[in-house]
């Protein structure tokens, strides 16, 4: 218990470093700290004692969301990741034909291009709980992704436009993916490891030309389709598969 | 390691020792009914901005200012926070909308006492989106379902984001009343529906809103924009409206039957024609087109058509029957009989009418069932309700079982409406009752012109003004008010409604008057136009009463100047005409030349009978013997059949005489003697002559009977025969005859006449003496020219000459 309550503390803490929307949640923990710490600094004599209220609030705030995800109910929130997966699909494909639409009367023929260092569409693993960690690795791989084609097309683009907004919407979107498939994880897992991106941090290309950052931007928005339809296919699976047995070992005890 | 159980040892003592001692009524009071709403911005997103409102609690917010954040944290991926700048509403903005996320919201008020929590919503993130209205809403109509209409659009969000259902609304146009389509017929996510039963040919609005699938969750949205449609026509489902407008005929016991009509109410299309049928004659059909519609004033929109007017006895009943076309088929039959004229069937009872809600209501008792009468045919099948107001007519027909209900036509306001409800008894028409009544009530637009009925008096004056138009009075007049002002001073006086006629009394006389009049309703008052007028000083039988008084004044006076000259005319005669001697009372009388008169008999007497008829009377054989013989010198005709004669045309004197003139050769006449016997007057000397011893010196002296053969006066008598005998006659009066026989005393009055008037004038004077008017009589002109002419003062003077020494 303890360990997974340092896992999902630690969790928090890493992703603060890695992506705003999760900041804003660090900006809540932290000012929920400072918020002990006023009432309590203010009020309390002791040193000893806050310390020791600051040590015992972090526990519980940190426990909340494995508390969450375990309090779960599978077939519900398996859903709405699966909803959300079909979601950013969507967006997804709506995002390559704006992309498509922005970058010149080529962009039908270099989106067919196949290019390296570029993640792969397909999930691997054997188990569903390898298959869901594979979910995991594949979105936390495409992040940087996105955000090197968000800084290429920021210089070919106005920032108001229409393919930079959806970027960055597809990429918050994919975060809080990310985060929901940890979640999913961690409820119908919870005795397994956190998954870490397999493979060491991602390979970012070399700095490239304007063509290639035309067609490396559609290659990475086509694999990341792909990947969100087997995604999708896959959650249902889980939804089918592990759901199910789940519910059926709670009739049964 | 810290164990679990170290953990809550440590939570407890720190709760115990950092306890604040915080008086807890005066930490702000917990938000309530906290709502978010987050809208839909353009298609396929949400707004990342999330609206949301609470009540904010009303403890410790009196002394304390109460701050209010709002949280919205979406869980695994973060928290946001607002300060809110009200103290019940507040926005708070996303990275971008959390679609499928679990999203917690709450607000929190805090103050320097403490803070609270409001109660949190948390769900799917979409639990609080408000998508737009569907978009593409379309309607289509087909042919061969005249009651259905089919609804297409286009879901506002992708499905992706947001499953949806959809509730759907319809009315017929115009109409201010949804028809909502039961919920579990489109509470599913679908994109197309079919609205059934609805009227053919009637054109339908239909909306369509939408909202999350999942139950409890999300905001219905907006309705669509209006889509209208127009189901297609079927046959007409429902008999024409038909009805009827009775005038009194051209002559007596002749009603004019006016059968108007409406479309069915369930005309499923255009009316085209109607076919009517009257008194069971031959169908007629009656074309009906817009333009040739006489009253095309529309109620519940149904339009009016003038189908046939006929003449009916008052003692013979009609019917009439009507079939209305459209272009699919015909309608069921109608039928309205008018009755005789004596046997109209009951009116209904209780008539009651009253405004609510700016709508005309009525209210009815059902007609009572003559005593004896056949109750099945006296049973009330329907109810007519006609209201009118000048040439406009509308009317709704009624259920057999109501009794009350309200003009669905539309009324205007400040209009007269008479309204009648009429019982209908399997066609037949029962007898209406009426009530007059106002949608609602204004002040008259203008008031009464009043004017003056005549002049007016001194005193006072009749005011007299029109009713006002109908159209104008806008309402029922509840009384007039005359108003009067002489500028300074202003009067009224209050009258009933039906009062056109006015008189204002006691007024100051010659004063100036301004008049109107105000006419009232309960709604307000409007006054008239103003009339001026200026009493008289004296009213018209004042000024006839002071002339007749005037009158009647001076006539007492003259009537009391002349009684007093009546009285008193003894003095007045010796004031002002001194006592004449009467010259009949002379002495002279009795003279006769063998007794010389006395000398002194009284001279006043001496011209009251200075006449020749007395003269002729005292003997005129004598005289005619004497003149004969001093008259030699005589021409024939005087001499030839002279008698004598009397003078003034004396009948008694000229009679049995022949005048001397020249009128005597045409034949004797009265007249004729009448004038000659004048100058015998005068010539009557020659018996006085004769009487004289100086006669013959005057016969022999020609001039004596030069004056009478003057023909002047005879001839002007023989022109006007009349005349010298009024002279005469009125001469008789002046000196009426004496009885006594006065000869020669004429002379001798004569004589002193002639002493006092110097001589020729004799006559002139004779005349004067008795009475002035008279003076004119003789003719000063003419006569007594001739009598200067005729007698030389010379002639008469020698006689007189003659005469003296006697």
């Amino acid at each position: 218990m303890t360990n997974v309550w340092f896992q999902s503390f630690k969790k928090v803490f890493k992703e603060c470093d890695y992506d705003k929307s999760v900041q804003s949640a660090c900006d809540t923990v932290r000012g929920r700290n400072g918020h002990v710490k006023i009432m309590y600094f203010q009020q309390s004599m002791e040193p000893v004692t806050t310390l020791l209220s600051l040590l015992l609030v972090m526990a519980v705030d940190s426990t909340r969301s494995v508390t969450l995800c375990r309090n779960q109910q599978c077939g519900n929130f398996l859903q709405q990741t699966l909803k959300l997966t079909r979601l950013i699909h969507k967006e997804s494909v709506d995002l390559i034909k704006i992309y498509k639409t922005t970058q010149g009367d080529m962009s039908e023929l270099f989106c067919k291009i196949s290019i390296n260092n570029v993640p792969d569409p397909n999930i691997s693993g054997l188990d569903p709980s390898e298959r869901i960690v594979s979910i995991y690795s594949h979105i936390q791989a495409f992040l940087p992704h996105f955000k090197r084609v968000y800084e290429q097309q920021t210089d070919l683009q106005l920032p108001t436009n229409t393919l930079m907004t959806e970027l960055t919407r597809v990429s918050n979107r994919s975060s809080s993916l990310a985060a929901m498939v940890n979640c999913i994880y961690q409820s119908l897992f919870p005795n397994m490891p956190v998954p870490e991106p397999a493979g060491g941090p991602t390979s970012l290309p070399p700095s490239q030309n304007i063509f290639q950052q035309k067609v490396y931007g559609c290659v990475v928005l086509k694999r990341y389709k792909e990947f969100l339809s087997n995604a999708a296919r896959e959650l249902r699976t889980v939804k089918t598969q592990v759901c199910k047995k789940r519910t059926q070992m709670n009739v049964l005890s | 390691m810290i164990s679990w159980r170290g953990l809550l040892h440590l939570l407890a003592w720190a709760c115990l020792l950092s306890r604040k001692p915080a008086n807890c009524a005066d930490i702000p009071e917990k938000p309530e009914n906290l709502t978010c709403v987050a809208v839909q911005v353009k298609n396929n997103e949400i707004s990342p901005t999330i609206g949301c409102t609470w009540v904010p609690g009303t403890r410790g917010s009196r002394d304390l200012n109460t701050n209010y954040t709002l949280f919205a944290e979406v869980v695994l991926v973060g928290l946001k926070r607002a300060v809110a700048k009200q103290n019940n509403s507040c926005e708070i903005t996303l990275d971008s909308y959390p679609h499928h996320m679990i999203l917690n919201i709450w607000v929190e008020a805090e103050n320097d006492l403490g803070k609270v929590e409001s109660e949190h919503l948390s769900g799917d993130a979409d639990f609080i989106v408000k998508t737009s209205p569907p978009s593409d809403v379309k309607v289509f109509s087909e042919k061969h379902f005249p009651t259905s209409l089919l609804i297409n659009w286009t879901h506002p969000i992708a499905a992706e984001y947001l499953k949806l259902i959809y509730q759907i609304r319809y009315c017929s146009s115009g109409s201010s009343t949804w028809t909502h389509v039961p919920p579990v017929d489109t509470a599913k996510y679908i994109q197309s529906f079919r609205l059934q039963y609805l009227q053919p040919d009637t054109v339908y609005v239909i909306q369509v809103s939408c909202k999350n699938m999942r139950e409890g969750h999300g905001h219905w949205s907006d309705w669509s924009a209006n889509v209208t449609a127009r189901t297609p026509e079927d046959k007409p489902m429902s008999k024409p409206d038909l009805w009827r407008v009775i005038t009194p005929g051209d002559s007596a016991h002749e009603r004019k039957v006016l059968f108007i009509c409406k479309n069915p109410v369930l005309s499923n299309g255009k009316i085209r024609s109607f076919d009517i049928r009257v008194q069971g004659t031959k169908w007629e059909n009656v074309l009906v087109n817009g333009s040739d519609s006489e009253s095309d004033y529309d109620s519940s929109q149904r339009k009016t058509t003038h189908l046939k007017q006929i003449v009916l006895s008052d003692r013979r009943m009609g019917y009439v029957e009507v079939i209305a076309h459209n272009s699919v088929g015909k309608s069921p039959k109608a039928l309205l009989v008018i009755p005789k004229a004596s046997q109209e069937l009951s009116p209904v009872e209780g008539l009651k009418s009253w405004i609510h809600s700016g709508r005309l209501w009525l209210e009815w008792r059902p007609p009572n069932v003559p005593a004896g009468g056949d109750a099945h045919k006296y049973t009330v099948t329907e109810y007519v309700v006609e209201w009118a107001s000048g040439a406009q007519r509308d009317w709704q027909r009624e259920y057999a079982n109501t009794t009350q209900t309200v003009i669905r036509g539309r009324l205007e306001k400040y209009k007269r409406y008479i309204i009648s409800v009429y019982a209908l008894f399997s066609g037949w028409t029962g007898k209406p009752v009426t009530v007059e009544t106002f949608v609602e009530q204004g002040k008259p637009s203008k008031g009464p012109a009043v004017r003056l009925n005549g002049n007016p008096g001194s005193t006072e004056a009749e005011l007299v003004w029109n009713e006002i138009p109908q159209d104008e009075q806008h309402g029922f007049i509840t009384n007039y008010t005359i108003f009067y002002s002489t500028g300074t001073e202003e009067h009224a006086i209050p009258v009933s409604a039906d009062t056109y006629s006015y008189r204002l009394k006691s007024l100051s006389s010659k004063t100036s008057y301004k008049a109107w009049i105000q006419a009232s309703t309960i709604a307000g008052s409007c006054n008239g136009t103003q009339h001026s007028f200026i009493t008289l000083k004296y009213a018209p039988k004042e000024i006839e009463g002071i002339v007749v008084g005037v009158c009647f004044g001076f006539l007492f006076l003259v009537l009391l100047v002349v009684l007093l000259c009546i009285y008193k005319r003894d003095s007045i005669k010796k004031t002002f005409l001194p006592q004449i001697p009467n010259p009949g009372n002379s002495s002279i009388g009795t003279w006769s030349p063998d007794f010389p008169s006395k000398a002194d008999m009284p001279r006043e007497s001496a011209l009251a009978d200075v006449s020749v008829v007395e003269v002729d009377l005292f003997d005129g054989k004598s005289v005619f013997e004497e003149d004969k013989a001093c008259l030699p010198l005589k021409k024939d005709k005087y001499l030839s059949e002279e008698h004598s004669s009397g003078i003034g045309g004396s009948s008694c004197m000229s009679s049995p005489r022949q005048s001397v003139s020249d009128s005597d050769e045409g034949g004797d006449s009265s007249e004729t003697t009448a004038s000659t016997v004048q100058y015998s007057s005068v010539v009557a000397c020659n018996g006085y002559k004769g009487q004289t011893p100086s006669c013959l010196p005057q016969t022999n002296s020609q001039p004596t009977f030069s004056r009478s053969e003057s023909t002047q006066p005879l001839l002007d008598s023989e022109e006007n025969p009349d005349m010298p005998r009024q002279e005469s006659s009125r001469l008789l009066h002046l000196f009426p005859l004496n009885p006594q026989p006065r000869h020669s005393a004429n002379f001798a009055d004569m004589d002193q006449l002639e002493v006092e008037d110097h001589g020729g004038l004799l006559s002139l004077r004779f005349s004067a003496l008795e009475e002035d008017s008279l003076q004119t009589v003789p003719t000063e002109e003419g006569q007594s020219s001739d009598w200067q002419q005729a007698a030389p003062v010379s002639n008469y003077m020698s006689q007189t000459a003659g005469y003296r020494p006697q």
